[in-house]
């Protein structure tokens, strides 16, 4: 059996045991509500749900908008110029280390509990990776590259457009790939811990009162947004960096950053 | 075409001359001497190349005559003009391996320097077309460089220099990270582009086979500080063969390099 079709048969297989299961009365309601239980839960409750969605996707957007955009030209000055490098890399990386949920209750002290706090703590979650992967995406960029380019009559904004941008690529969207996926768990992580909205805050509501379904429900919608996001980033890949396919060992690397290399402690 | 008067060449195009070049590196501990009064002309048409240990400033002399990089005392003309920076209408820069870009095809890498300077797409696909057949690429344009062997991809790096036809080709160890077959090939391959193309061929290496077997003249340099210890005329007759490679002429120009660079190692 191919590779593909066994994992979607897993996939299948762990679906069916979800419903199967707990209907069957192996499971008890409380720990794993059936899949048409909790489906139906969200259904019922679609405008509370759809509404915290609302909240939760505004705030990972924002999020997004500044880890991204912010991790990407921070680590493009940081790999490029090598005083800030020696200034800000120690700091960053040490402050990978440290698990910074720990800084979640003091953004709700200067923020308050709305959406402020969590886009705070989430930008700042997503950003560090995505700046650690730009800079060493700018950072490890072939110097002969570079020097071919000079030349040939390259101006620096030449130089800048035609070789820097497209030889990070690659690094910068593996950055992204753990940034983004980190900023959502930043989002959801902060609703669950202080706060009034958001799908976080619903699961973890409905869990004080033990109403399984939804919080189950819940759940399905943060995988769903996890699964769109990643599906996001592969398609943005596939277009943007067709020339990391051949590199045997490219790709691969990227996707060892991407699976764990360069996780924090949450 | 763009205004020539201010570059009128007064030398004929592709001669390089080199006058009383010195280089000094300033580090903080100390100012390191990498080249020391060098001089040196090339007449147009010639195959020239500079051999020596490493650390000898070959390779910053020929940076130096890309315009790469400034020389701290001494001139250095090409085409009887100086060279304050790049300029790939007067010199084609040939690389090691890793130098072409890996997201553009065969193709577009031979029309980048073409793309800087603006020129249509049309143009560009059909000087990058000549340039691939020159280099015996035809039909492989379409390739990204993880696609084409190490010596295809040098090939494609001839073609890039080669792309808007300057006289002077400037070559630093482009088949170093080749094996011995392919860069044997190669070097006939050189050859043969040579000839058909009349360039100015500046060509570094550290292979005393390989200097002898592609050059008119071979510069011996020494290092600690750079300078030239030696100037040979290899006369053997072209085009080169592989049996010359054990005759008498070949070992004695050889074995006279290979003294100067054991002394200075």
């Amino acid at each position: 059996m191919k590779a593909a079709t066994l994992r979607r048969s897993i996939v299948i297989a762990l679906i069916a045991l979800w419903e199967i299961l707990p209907r069957a009365g192996l499971i008890p309601e409380l720990f794993l509500p059936s899949l048409s239980s909790t489906l139906l839960a969200g259904w019922n409750e679609a405008g509370e749900f759809g509404h915290a969605l609302a909240v939760t996707l505004y705030e990972v957007a924002v999020s997004m908008a500044f880890a991204c955009g912010g991790g990407i030209l921070l680590g493009a000055v940081v790999g490029s110029l090598p005083r800030p490098r020696i200034l800000i890399m120690p700091m960053v990386s040490s402050l990978y280390a440290v698990p910074l949920v720990i800084l979640y209750p003091v953004f709700t002290v200067w923020l308050g509990i709305g959406s402020e706090s969590k886009i705070a703590f989430a930008s700042i979650y997503g950003f560090l990776p995505t700046m650690l992967a730009t800079a060493a995406g700018i950072q490890t960029i072939d110097p002969q590259l570079l020097l071919a380019a000079r030349s040939m009559g390259a101006t620096l904004s030449q130089r800048l457009v035609r070789v820097i941008i497209p030889a990070a690529i690659p690094t910068v969207l593996s950055g992204l790939r753990v940034g983004g996926a980190l900023v959502i768990v930043g989002v959801v992580v902060s609703e669950m811990l202080i706060s009034s909205a958001g799908i976080g805050y619903l699961i973890s509501r409905y869990r004080t009162i033990l109403d399984s379904p939804h919080v189950f429900a819940g759940v399905l919608l943060v995988l769903a947004m996890a699964m769109a996001f990643n599906a996001a980033i592969k398609w943005i890949e596939r277009k943007a960096s067709i020339w990391q396919t051949g590199t045997r060992g490219g790709q691969s690397t990227a996707d060892d950053i991407a699976a764990g290399a360069l996780r924090p402690a949450t | 075409m763009q205004p020539l008067a201010n570059i009128t060449p007064i030398k004929p195009a592709g001669a390089i001359e080199v006058r009383n070049v010195g280089q000094i590196f300033k580090t903080t501990s100390q100012d390191v001497v990498a080249l020391e009064n060098v001089s040196l002309d090339v007449k147009p048409g010639r195959f020239v190349v500079l051999v020596g240990p490493s650390g000898c400033g070959k390779s910053t002399l020929l940076m130096m005559m890309a315009g790469l990089r400034q020389q701290t005392s001494g001139t250095i003309t090409i085409s009887g003009a100086p060279i304050p920076q790049p300029d790939p209408n007067r010199v084609g820069v040939v690389f090691q391996e890793a130098s072409l870009f890996p997201w553009l095809t065969a193709e577009e890498n031979v029309e980048f320097p073409l793309a800087l300077r603006g020129v249509s797409k049309a143009d560009r696909r059909a000087k990058a077309q000549d340039a691939l057949q020159l280099v015996g690429l035809d039909g492989f344009g379409k390739r990204h460089p993880h696609e084409l062997s190490g010596g295809m991809k040098q090939r494609v790096s001839i073609a890039r220099g080669l792309v808007q036809d300057p006289p002077v080709l400037l070559m630093d160890e482009p088949f170093a990270a080749l094996d011995e077959q392919t860069r044997m090939t190669m070097g006939d391959e050189l050859l043969r582009i040579w000839a058909a193309t009349g360039k100015t061929v500046v060509f570094v290496t550290h292979s005393l086979t390989e200097a002898v077997y592609l050059a008119d003249e071979v510069i011996v340099m020494s290092p600690r500080p750079g300078r030239i210890v030696d100037h040979l005329q290899v006369s053997l007759p072209r085009p080169r063969t592989y049996e010359m490679l054990s005759g008498d002429a070949f070992g004695s120009l050889r074995d006279r390099i290979w003294r100067h660079i054991r002394k200075s190692a």
